[in-house]
């Protein structure tokens, strides 16, 4: 019996001691990427574009090995050491080649190899797809089909492929864990999220471009955009996590599963800077909440969504709180309409925005939206507060909607395919302007919205005139500030105006009023 | 992994360094302390191939659906008296499996003979597999390698040499171990031909490098420990220090230099070498 006992005992003791040991037993494995003519396409034709992914890619390195290995650490180790170094150094000067992540976040990579994985499995996509449309040798019939081919590719690995069915934001935010990087790191999370804006909207210029000299032109213009909201931090970063949907709804229309596939992949970026950021989950928590995480973003059955209720609910959560639009932008950046980091509430069948779980609405369509939770509610951002415009314009497009002349400034707007354009890469005035159309009477309802419908295949003039600035200033070559002051154009011959000292942006048109 | 020594011995003076390939006094040497082998052979300046530039390397493979091919990886050794080696040794190796990579190396002899007539031949066929066991975690990544010295060639062995291999990587922040330790199974090669290869009974290698990621740089030193095959031979140990630079996406080089630190004459030796990776093609099937 003493035997026995003994024996159980000891099998139970070695049985705990095994099971770490055994959780920590990783067997992940890297896999080359797509060998195709195309290879590095994107590298040899965009240089300072791809540079700056090889330096996001430390950017997300260094951030989790930070969260990781220096829980205690002030807050200032990422918002000011690191974020410092990483606008003024790393990304003016980005590295040459792709990094090798694993050298970076070393401690990270040993709590969770199967995240960085997957994390890598998904990127080489991320690349491969931009060099198969930065390859002038290819027709369009071909580049979708080796865009097919690299998706089938990178589905080969179900042990590290992101799913591609949408899921829930209830996902990525609202999460025991959720919210704690954004709130406690606002500036460094608006940067993963400007990094995040650059990855999926630089499929726009490309796909846009109908010549290879717009192509450039206008991928060099999404790259000083993306200079641009690095200014002021984090105000003039996105609020939002982009949604690829809404940022680079061209890419979305032709590739949708790629779409979903890069939605994903951010929102488990987010996930684990959460998870990590939290003391309230405990260290020895950290890698089974990831490896969760991670099952969850690889299943197709975890928090799905329709793609329907993912398009909705990236339209609800507001291309201007993203960044706004990756081509055809205005000058300035779009004025969010919500807080800082704030929570939808989303209709899980139809992806309608029902409320706000956290943060608030601070105009514009947000603002008729109560919090989901009272309890939670947050004073508006004073400095958002005071950005009415849209609010005001919405108002009084609808008070005016039954105004024939109103109507033939419509008919008038819609005809011309450069304002349309426009009008449809941003998602605060197409909603605007179908509200509008929605109380004209029907015999003026159906013309409008088939020209709203209508595809237009040259893109947007105040793009090539943006692309200009562009050039002039490339952002390898230019620092951050730079590119800041002179903010892409949106028209072709901006009127002179007086310019008074202290502001950088004067000396450019004042963006066109919203309707 | 077995190292197999395979040596061009030039017998010049010190300006044949510049001018070695118009040498007519080549002999095959008794010992390129590494002109040899390696299993594991990747691209990424990051995962170190034993021989580019030190002997001892890390537990991980070439990626699944990866070729590697490692073009005119170079040794040069210069002994007391002004005696140079050169050797070469091109391999390829495939990612087969999941962790797991086969290799094929092709090591070449350039001899020439008392009569002043110069002889190039194959001096054996060097088949391996490397397996890595898991990924590092809070444990070591591991890996074992077999590997096999086939008689092939003009200046090959006279018999098969297999040979076995463990290998442990342990990342700190600050530096990264490794730590190689094999074993060679076989009686030593008779005289004559198999002259060309120099083998180890067993060996033990302890190195650390440090990465340098925004440069894609990597340096590394080691010291090695061996028991040549013949019994009657002393225990030698010889260190090495290098770098690896990742060039471009598909191309990495190192180069790096050595000293034997036991023995009468304790040879230095250079190394320069490159890889270039690309993948296999694929199609979905229809």
């Amino acid at each position: 019996m003493g035997f026995f006992s003994h024996t159980s005992r000891a099998l139970i003791v070695v049985s705990l001691l095994a099971q770490p040991a055994r959780a920590q037993w990783v067997t992940t494995h890297e896999q080359f990427y797509l060998e195709a003519s195309h290879n590095w396409q994107f590298r040899d034709r965009y240089m300072a574009a791809d540079r700056l992914f090889n330096a996001f890619d430390f950017g997300h390195a260094i951030l989790y090995e930070t969260l990781w290995t220096k829980p205690g650490a002030p807050v200032t180790e990422l918002e000011q050491k690191w974020y410092d170094r990483l606008t003024k150094n790393i990304l003016v000067k980005p590295p040459r080649v792709p990094l090798e992540e694993g050298a970076i976040e070393i401690g990270y990579v040993q709590l969770a190899p199967e995240a960085k994985t997957m994390f890598e499995w998904a990127h080489v996509l991320h690349r491969q797809i931009y060099d198969v449309l930065a390859d002038e040798r290819l027709t369009q019939a071909q580049k979708d089909a080796e865009v097919a081919r690299l998706i089938a590719y990178y589905k080969t690995r179900r042990d590290v492929a992101f799913s591609s069915q949408p899921k829930s934001m209830a996902l990525m935010q609202e999460q025991p864990y959720s919210l704690a990087f954004r709130k406690g790191y606002p500036k460094f999370n608006g940067l993963i999220w400007a990094y995040h804006w650059l990855q999926v909207g630089l499929y726009e210029p490309l796909l846009k471009g109908q010549t290879v000299e717009e192509r450039q032109s206008f991928v060099r213009a999404t790259v000083a955009r993306f200079w641009q909201m690095l200014k002021d931090p984090p105000q003039k970063m996105p609020h939002q996590m982009p949604m690829t949907a809404a940022v680079a709804p061209a890419f979305t229309e032709r590739y949708p599963e790629a779409a979903i596939i890069f939605d994903n992949l951010h929102s488990m970026h987010d996930v684990i800077s959460d998870i990590l950021a939290n003391p309230s989950v405990p260290r020895n928590r950290k890698r089974a909440e990831i490896l969760l995480a991670a099952r969850r973003f690889r299943d197709d059955t975890s928090f799905v969504v329709s793609r329907d209720a993912w398009r909705m609910m990236a339209e609800h959560m507001g291309l201007e709180n993203m960044g706004g639009p990756a081509v055809g932008f205005l000058p300035e950046l779009p004025t969010p309409t919500v807080t800082y980091g704030a929570v939808m509430a989303h209709d899980e069948r139809t992806g309608a925005m029902t409320g706000f779980k956290y943060g608030a609405a601070v105009g514009g369509e947000h603002a008729g939206h109560a919090m989901a939770d009272t309890g939670k509610a947050k004073a508006a951002d004073t400095a958002h507060a005071g950005h009415a415009m849209a609010d005001t314009g919405a108002r009084s497009m609808t008070m005016a909607a039954h105004d024939s002349g109103m109507m033939d400034l419509h008919m008038r707007m819609l005809g011309d395919p450069v304002i349309r354009d426009r009008i449809k890469a941003d998602s605060a005035m197409l909603r605007m302007m179908k509200e509008s159309i929605s109380q004209m009477p029907a015999e003026h309802r159906a013309h409008r919205e088939s020209l709203l419908r209508a595809r237009t295949d040259r893109p947007a003039t105040s793009t090539k005139s943006t692309a200009k600035t562009g050039t002039k200033a490339p952002a390898t070559k230019a620092a951050p500030s730079t590119v800041t002051k002179k903010p892409a154009t949106a028209t072709k011959k901006p009127p002179p105006t007086k310019k008074p000292a202290a502001d950088p942006h004067a000396g450019h048109k004042v963006p066109p009023p919203k309707p | 992994m077995l190292r197999k020594r395979l040596g061009l011995i030039v017998d010049r003076e010190k300006r044949l360094m510049a001018n070695w390939t118009r040498c007519r006094s080549l002999i095959v040497g008794t010992g390129i302390a590494a002109l040899s082998h390696t299993a594991a052979a990747q691209t990424d300046y990051y995962n170190t191939d034993a021989g580019r530039p030190i002997r001892t390397e890390d537990a991980y493979p070439v990626e699944r659906r990866a070729f590697e091919l490692q073009l005119a990886p170079l040794r040069l050794e210069r002994a007391p008296g002004g005696t140079y080696t050169w050797g070469l040794e091109p391999e390829a190796a495939f990612g087969i499996l999941p962790r797991t990579h086969v290799e094929v190396g092709f090591p070449l002899a350039l001899i020439d003979g008392s009569a002043g007539r110069s002889t190039a031949g194959l001096a054996g066929l060097e088949l391996s597999m490397l397996h890595n066991l898991n990924v590092e975690t809070s444990i070591p990544a591991l890996a074992v390698v077999a590997d096999v010295l086939l008689p092939a060639g003009a200046f090959g062995p006279d018999k098969a040499y297999p040979s076995l291999k463990g290998i442990a990587t342990k990342t700190f922040s600050w530096v990264r171990f490794h730590v190689n330790g094999q074993y060679t199974i076989g009686d030593a090669p008779t005289v004559g031909a198999s002259n060309a290869v120099h083998l180890s009974r067993w060996s033990a290698g302890f190195a650390a490098d440090k990465t340098f990621p925004l440069r894609s740089l990597l340096a590394t030193a080691e010291i090695v420990s061996e028991q040549p095959v013949d019994d009657a031979e002393p225990l030698e140990w010889s260190a090495a220090t290098g770098a690896r630079y990742q060039l471009s996406p598909r191309w990495a080089v190192d180069g790096g230099v050595g000293l034997r630190l036991s023995g009468d004459s304790r040879p230095w030796f250079v190394t320069i070498g490159s890889a270039y990776a690309f993948g296999l093609p694929w199609y979905p099937r229809r």
